[in-house]
């Protein structure tokens, strides 16, 4: 086999000695075998005749010989390639429009593609990750939450499930004695952690079983990033310091590049140094922000793992009733945690871009139906000289491919912007880490997609011209080269198809815009113009008392406060639509005591008096806090309108008391004295509903970590400078983390509906265009085709209303039907991405209704236009034309 | 010299070939006359159908070719049976034997 190809490529490509070969060989032949006659007494001219019946023509045996060595099929692959380039270069326009249809589809789904890959297939950094296991509590009233320590630890001891466990908890820290204070992220992990995922350090070590327990020496490992970025990568760095949260670190080691785990991580340090710094995460009531992760054991499946832990959890719940009532374990694949929220966008942009190459598909088969017509005549002349009609349907194939071919390396060009842009629309939080290029996988997939695509749109056309009897198409003479009766069907066909998909596209971009516009007029409880929102963290040690860190809101707040342009400054936790978010059981004097897990279980807020005036949310009962209400008064608290109505009913809340926690004998209860309520805020997003939510005053309980909140006059986006001046001028050591109005927190909270409406309407704005353009040119065809006959029909007295109505009527056929097909399947197709949509249903009439009149208002456009030229034609002419 | 010719059924053409190379290195022509000869003219290969099957052998890698220097001193393209050849030859012999046993029988009986 292998020879055979090494021989039939030697054949190839040395083409010229091998011709020079054959001629020698034939040549001695035949000079042998007249030698041959001569002898035999036969005339010069007799030998010579005699000669050329045996041998027959000479050419003929070449041609054989070279069919034998089996360069043929390459040899007529090369022709057609060559023939193909010179009809592509001859129709400047045809190619053109053609190109830019296919770069458009192949580009559109390479930059789809990408996303997709990087999101949900490109594997993940670890050796069988698919074993790996996200573990979390979960409890009916909250949903899924952290693990607590304790609990995990019980967990991995009797999770036989799971071959090792770790757990990880999320960590901020403030990086100073560096050039400019700075925020930073990691995560406090289980010795076991790396060693578990398959990860090993680049540099230095790992942690060790004893760095799991409080009070051992606080060491880190550098995230590779962070070495490059604050080491410069120096490879001497083991043993280094490094100031977090003004404590001394030593670096022990560097992780590899590759690394990658759920929530942005910077460095890692062992859990025993967290837990000394925490000691209250030694609590099994307390939880966090902690993740455990295991690796199932051989043999294990998912659901024998999920019902092992609800197990272990159920043994948890009877043994500490206080603090794991109705709690229990929850079990995901690391993919789905990572990919849980951009999931069904990915995947509802890459059906719709599968729609795009479709109707990009039928529009390049529609042109080349087009010309194919014009080139029947070609074809037929071509099969009466001896080509086999498989020849032909090559040759139709190989121009496909030609073009696709080109069209894909323009529609590569096209998504490289297009990743970026994608990218960019997409939010780092969906990411989860998910590098998004256009890499391997991706080009592959282009490719693929390129050839694909040539057998798609180059089958009809190569069905169609080898179907004709080349003696008809030879008869009909130069005259008319018409297309026939079966390439108008084809046509007509595909453009029922192309306005069939865009009408799916197009009902899809419509519920998008309607979910969105809908999210958008929910009311969120917060008036979010012109107020910025910046994090602020505390952490060093100079803040461990409560005074401190109350000085320092106070300074921070006075010094806002004089900034110009500033009509309000504020402090709070839990500020909606931000990623913090604290909530606890409360106790309202008087209530029938409920089961440990079915205490009222609100939002805590704690704010500055200011609080609800930066948000504008709208007081409805009593009053908000003063300045009076300091350390020194009497503790008080403000309710959401959600709380009172479900607690206090009718009644009036004000005055009424609550506590945090359960009632408990051990220690003197601290009554809080309600003396407001304000709106309910949607803190989780426009999508879901308000919770109950409680606010203290952060005197009475001043917080290290705050969310600035400054409403001013001015552009927000302008305040930024002067807010970390100001931060700056109270402590330069403070890294502020990020800035971002709450208007731009709304937006990103909806980017998911966002990106896919952007896309979607880009997609079925296209599909649109290219229906239109479908229609538009089969209806001028069939107008030129029949100018002959209309012609007539004006002769014999036909008004300009029924050649109209006569040509708008083809038209309509077409786009009604594929309006009717579309309508079907938007039925069906637009279910897909229901879990997008907000309170609009899948099959939302009015969206259908309003996208196939748009549709069908663009299609007999795109036919009045050629309709009106067939009124114009102008009988004599046409008649001459005979 | 027509009602003397014997039309070759399909495939024998490589056999005769295959087997006169078995006797050693010949060019085209030579294979021609060898096969006339030892068929007492029975068998005329048809000149023009001889090279192509000769490259297709080529191809096949059951022959092979050299430019050697023919009897009377003229450059000429000799073919040679390699060791896949020799085998083939065996195995299609084998066959056409077998083939024309059966034939004669079923001819003897009939």
């Amino acid at each position: 086999m292998l020879a055979d190809l090494f021989f039939r490529a030697r054949s190839l490509f040395r083409r010229k000695a091998a011709e020079a070969d054959l001629d020698d060989e034939l040549r001695f032949h035949r000079e042998r075998q007249l030698r041959k006659h001569l002898a035999a007494g036969l005339t010069e001219s007799e030998a010579l005749r005699r000669l050329r019946m045996e041998f027959g023509g000479l050419d003929q045996v070449k041609e054989e010989c070279r069919d034998a060595r089996g360069v043929r099929p390459v040899e007529i692959l090369l022709q057609d390639v060559r023939h193909g380039l010179r009809l592509l270069r001859k129709s400047p326009g045809f190619t053109a429009a053609a190109l830019l249809t296919l770069a458009l589809g192949i580009g559109a789904n390479t930059a789809i593609f990408s996303v997709l890959y990087g999101v949900l297939l490109r594997p993940l950094p670890y050796p069988d990750s698919a074993r790996l296991i996200v573990l979390n509590e979960t409890t009916p009233k909250v949903g899924g939450v952290s693990v607590s320590y304790p609990d995990f630890l019980d967990w991995r001891e009797q999770g036989r499930a799971f071959s090792s466990m770790a757990a990880a908890h999320n960590v901020g820290f403030n990086l100073s004695g560096v050039d400019r204070p700075e925020s930073i992220s990691g995560q406090a992990v289980s010795a076991n952690f790396l060693a578990l995922l398959g990860v090993q350090p680049l540099l230095g070590r790992d942690f060790n079983v004893s760095e799991e327990r409080a009070g051992t020496a606080a060491v880190v490992l550098l995230s590779y990033p962070l070495w490059q970025s604050h080491f410069g990568g120096n490879p001497n760095v083991v043993g280094r310091t490094l100031a977090l949260d003004g404590r001394s670190f030593t670096v022990v080691g560097v992780l590899p590049p590759e690394f990658r785990w759920i929530e942005k991580t910077d460095v890692l340090e062992p859990m025993g140094v967290w837990l000394t710094n925490n000691p209250a995460y030694g609590e099994r009531g307390e939880r966090g922000d902690t993740l455990a992760i295991g690796r199932l054991a051989p043999g294990v499946t998912l659901a024998q793992a999920r019902a092992e832990m609800a197990g272990v959890a159920a043994r948890l719940e009877r043994t500490y009733p206080a603090t794991n009532d109705q709690f229990r374990a929850e079990l995901r694949p690391i993919r789905d945690v990572l990919v849980s929220e951009i999931r069904p966008t990915v995947l509802v942009l890459f059906a719709a871009v599968t729609f795009v190459l479709l109707i990009a598909c039928a529009s390049v088969a529609n042109l080349f139906l087009m010309r194919g017509s014009g080139r029947a005549r070609e074809m037929a002349l071509r099969m009466a000289i001896g080509a086999t009609r498989g020849r032909i349907a090559a040759q139709m194939l190989i121009e496909s491919l030609l073009l696709t071919s080109l069209g894909g390396v323009a529609g590569l060009a096209l998504a490289v912007a297009a990743v970026r842009g994608i990218a960019g629309l997409l939010p780092a939080n969906m990411l989860a880490g998910a590098s998004i290029d256009l890499d391997g996988p991706a080009v592959l997939f282009a490719i693929a997609l390129a050839a694909l695509s040539a057998l798609v749109f180059g089958i009809v056309p190569a069905m169609h011209a080898t179907r004709g009897s080349a003696q008809a198409e030879l008869k009909k003479g130069g005259r008319s080269a018409s297309a026939g009766a079966g390439a108008s069907r084809w046509r007509g066909v595909l453009v029922i198809l192309e306005v069939s998909m865009a009408l799916v596209l197009m009902v899809g971009a419509g519920l998008m815009a309607k979910s969105l516009y809908r999210l958008f007029s929910v009311d969120a409880g917060i008036q979010t113009e012109h107020v910025l929102a910046m994090e602020v963290n505390l952490r060093t040690a100079q803040y461990d008392q409560s005074p401190a860190r109350l000085n320092f809101w106070n300074r921070v707040l006075g010094g806002l406060r004089s900034l110009p342009g500033v009509q309000a400054a504020a402090l709070g936790t839990g500020v909606p639509l931000t990623n913090d978010h604290s909530r606890a059981d409360i106790t309202i004097e008087g209530m029938t005591l409920p089961g440990p897990g079915d205490f009222p279980h609100p939002d805590v807020h704690i704010v500055s008096p200011e609080y609800a005036g930066a948000l504008g949310i709208p007081l409805l009962g009593g009053r908000t806090f003063t300045d009076m209400d300091n350390e020194h008064a009497l503790p008080v608290g403000m309710i959401s309108a959600r709380l009172a109505r479900q607690f206090f009913g009718a009644g009036d809340p004000v005055g009424r008391r609550f506590l945090f926690g359960h009632p408990s004998s051990k220690r003197a209860p601290r009554w809080i004295t309600i003396v407001g309520v304000v709106g309910d805020t949607k803190l989780y997003g426009l999508a879901n509903p308000s919770r109950l939510e409680v606010y203290v005053p952060f005197r009475q309980e001043a917080p290290g970590s705050m969310t600035l909140l400054v409403k001013s006059a001015i552009d927000p986006a302008t305040l930024t400078s002067g807010i970390r001046a100001v931060i700056a001028s109270v402590d330069k050591d403070q890294p502020l983390l990020s800035a971002a109005t709450m208007t731009q927190l709304v937006r990103d909270s909806v980017s998911a509906q966002r990106i896919t409406m952007i896309v979607l309407g880009t997609f079925g704005a296209l599909a649109l265009v290219l229906a239109a353009i479908g229609i538009y040119g089969v209806i001028s065809y069939a107008v030129a085709q029949r100018s002959h006959e209309i012609g007539i029909r004006i002769a014999l007295g036909a008004q300009t209303g029924d050649v109209l109505l006569m040509v708008m009527t083809q038209g309509g056929k077409m786009a009604g039907a594929g309006l009717l097909i579309g309508l079907g399947a938007s039925f069906w197709l637009t279910r897909l991405m229901s879990s997008l949509l907000f309170s609009v249903s899948a099959a939302d009439p009015g969206t259908l209704a309003a996208m196939t009149f748009l549709l069908g208002v663009i299609a007999m456009l795109a036919c009045y236009i050629p309709a009106r030229r067939a009124v114009r034609v102008d009988p004599v002419n046409a008649l001459r034309c005979e | 010299m027509p009602d003397k010719r014997i039309d070759l059924p399909q495939g024998t053409l490589d056999l005769l070939i295959l087997r006169t190379l078995a006797l050693g290195p010949q060019h085209g022509w030579g294979i021609s006359e060898r096969v006339q000869q030892t068929s007492s003219n029975a068998l005329q290969i048809q000149q023009g159908s001889l090279y192509p099957a000769l490259h297709r052998l080529e191809r096949r890698g059951w022959i092979k070719a050299r430019w050697g220097t023919s009897e009377n001193n003229r450059k000429a393209k000799y073919y040679e049976l390699t060791r896949a050849g020799r085998r083939q030859l065996d195995s299609e012999t084998d066959a056409w034997k077998r083939l024309t046993a059966a034939v004669a029988q079923v001819l003897g009986t009939a």
